[in-house]
């Protein structure tokens, strides 16, 4: 199943406050972690919508990663929790439709904390090549 | 001012009915007709059949009385009544009482809306009824019409099944009118006659008057009520669950959807979907060629207009939580795609998630609009556990 031979892409989506801020943290300390996420800066975790992480996950990514201050440290104090509520609706209707909610995950990263965001970077790469490759990567019909 | 309070259904209405005999449909406009004549209704929006009496569109009748061919119990759903009621009160409320009639799901979408500001409820009076579900319009359309009013007709007092209804209505769990101001009772009376059931202090005032015999044999009603409902919850929850099976995978979800040919006509009728511009008709997502032409060197081919499997799984992050399944997608399908069971299935999953239910009522709100500080936590990856394992 796992397809080594592949680079597995991961996109991110991680909020300016904090996620984003340890990913900056985690460079400027000279932390290795995973190269297969592609980050993309947002200014709240809440302003993901489900759209964002079904493209990329029907356009072939492997793996859809959303980084946000942990509820209630959140910088617009209820970002998060609307975030919260916005990915359990993602992750659903992508299992009630076939694609698999484990290449979705959403995580809480503080600013201070570059070494968290390496962990989870490489536990969730390591989950997906375990996964594999993501089916909607060669589907033409999509 | 519909009432959708619990609390206030159970204190109104129940074991109120006022119970009327004869033919419902004659019944029912003669009802309207004596609101309108004697003032406490100025106006009422509902179906009439069109000049060519082989369809059924919306009608805003006044103050001389409803058309003659007004049918409150249509067996088509041509238009969906929400948007009837949102084309009337998108811009403000209606300045004279208007009393809307709708069937049990054209009212949870009207509810629907009215949270999500596009109806405005004050003045308007609804009124809904037991609906046995309705025909597919392109049945309708091109079979025996007379055929199947009779059908319908005989229908609509029994609990029988409508004969050739439309798939997601033959799976409804939602098929009285409850909840509306007034609610037209079918189910229970036999065809000998209907209770009218008051829903709200507005219904109760409205019924003053209303020669009829009080509550007649109600208990019997609720026990038909409840014994369809049991039979139609094992049915939907089946249809759905072996449903679900068939859309497994990217590649069996397609296989449905292969038909689709991208005209959107799905979003254009839906209740719910309300905004001016669909974010999937909007520029938004188009790309230019060379982008395009990546995609397609990467997968090995690229199907056109894109991201067809985008537009349907992103309109049902933005709709699925408020359908009500209505069925109105699958009527307006060109391509025969079973969109009515996709977006039903994909309801009730997301409502599950937050113990929704659309349309039950207006003090429940929209769950991307509130949040609790403490719920999901099977969404999210764990922080302050794994925090604490940390140090």
């Amino acid at each position: 199943m796992a397809d080594q031979k592949t680079e597995k892409i991961i996109v991110a989506f991680l909020c300016n406050w904090c996620t984003f801020t340890a990913a900056d943290l985690a460079g400027t300390s000279r932390l290795k972690y995973a190269p297969n996420i592609r980050i993309v800066k947002v200014m709240c975790s809440s302003r993901v919508d489900p759209v964002f992480i079904l493209k990329p996950l029907l356009d072939g990514a492997d793996g859809v990663l959303i980084g946000g201050c942990a509820p209630g440290d959140c910088h617009y104090s209820k970002g998060t929790f609307y975030a919260r509520r916005k990915i359990a609706l993602a992750k659903t209707l992508a299992g009630s439709m076939g694609l698999d909610p484990r290449r979705i995950r959403l995580s809480w990263i503080p600013a201070s904390e570059g070494p968290r965001f390496a962990r989870v970077v490489n536990e969730f790469t390591k989950q997906i090549e375990a996964l594999g490759d993501n089916p909607a990567k060669r589907e033409v019909y999509i | 001012m519909a009432a959708t309070n619990k609390a206030n259904m159970d204190e109104v209405g129940m074991n109120k009915g006022i119970w009327v005999e004869g033919r419902a449909k004659k019944k029912v406009l003669e009802f309207l007709n004596g609101l309108l004549n004697s003032k406490k209704l100025e106006a009422v929006l509902m179906p009439a059949t069109n000049r060519t009496k082989d369809s059924y569109s919306w009608f805003l009748m006044g103050k001389d009385g409803l058309l003659e061919s007004a049918d409150p119990f249509p067996p088509v759903m041509t238009t969906q009544g929400a948007r009837a009621v949102s084309y009337l009160t998108k811009k403000g409320r209606a300045w004279k009482k208007t009393a809307v009639l709708l069937r049990p799901c054209e009212l949870r979408a009207t509810i629907e809306l009215a949270k999500i500001r596009q109806v405005e409820l004050e003045n308007l009076v609804l009124i809904s009824f037991d609906c046995p579900g309705a025909y597919p319009l392109e049945k309708y359309f091109n079979g025996d019409q007379k055929k199947l009013d009779e059908a319908f007709d005989a229908c609509l007092s029994k609990q029988a099944e409508l004969e050739g209804a439309r798939a997601v209505c033959s799976i409804c769990n939602r098929f009285t009118g409850r909840g509306a101001d007034i609610e037209i009772g079918l189910i229970g009376g036999e065809a000998k006659g209907f209770w009218l059931i008051p829903g709200s202090r507005e219904g109760e005032d409205l019924l003053e008057g209303v020669t009829g015999s009080a509550s007649h044999k109600l208990e019997a009603r609720e026990k038909a009520i409840s014994e369809l409902r049991a039979q139609r919850e094992e049915k939907r929850k089946q249809t759905l669950d072996s449903f679900q099976e068939t859309v497994k995978g990217p590649e069996n979800l397609m296989r449905v959807l292969s038909s689709c040919i991208n005209c959107h006509n799905c979003s254009r009728v839906c209740p719910i979907c309300f905004c001016r511009e669909c974010y999937f008709d909007s520029k938004a997502l188009s790309s230019e060629a060379d982008a395009m032409l990546q995609r397609a060197q990467r997968k090995n081919g690229l199907r056109l207009p894109p991201d067809l499997l985008l537009f349907h799984l992103g309109r049902m992050t933005h709709m699925s939580i408020s359908c009500v399944s209505c069925g109105a997608c699958e009527d307006a399908c060109p391509a025969d795609v079973p969109v009515s069971m996709l977006f039903s299935l994909a309801g009730r999953n997301t409502q599950a998630v937050f113990e929704y239910e659309p349309g039950r009522s207006l003090e429940e709100a929209v769950p991307y609009t509130v949040f609790k500080f403490e719920e999901l936590k099977d969404f999210e990856a764990p922080y302050i556990k794994e925090y604490s394992k940390e140090q």
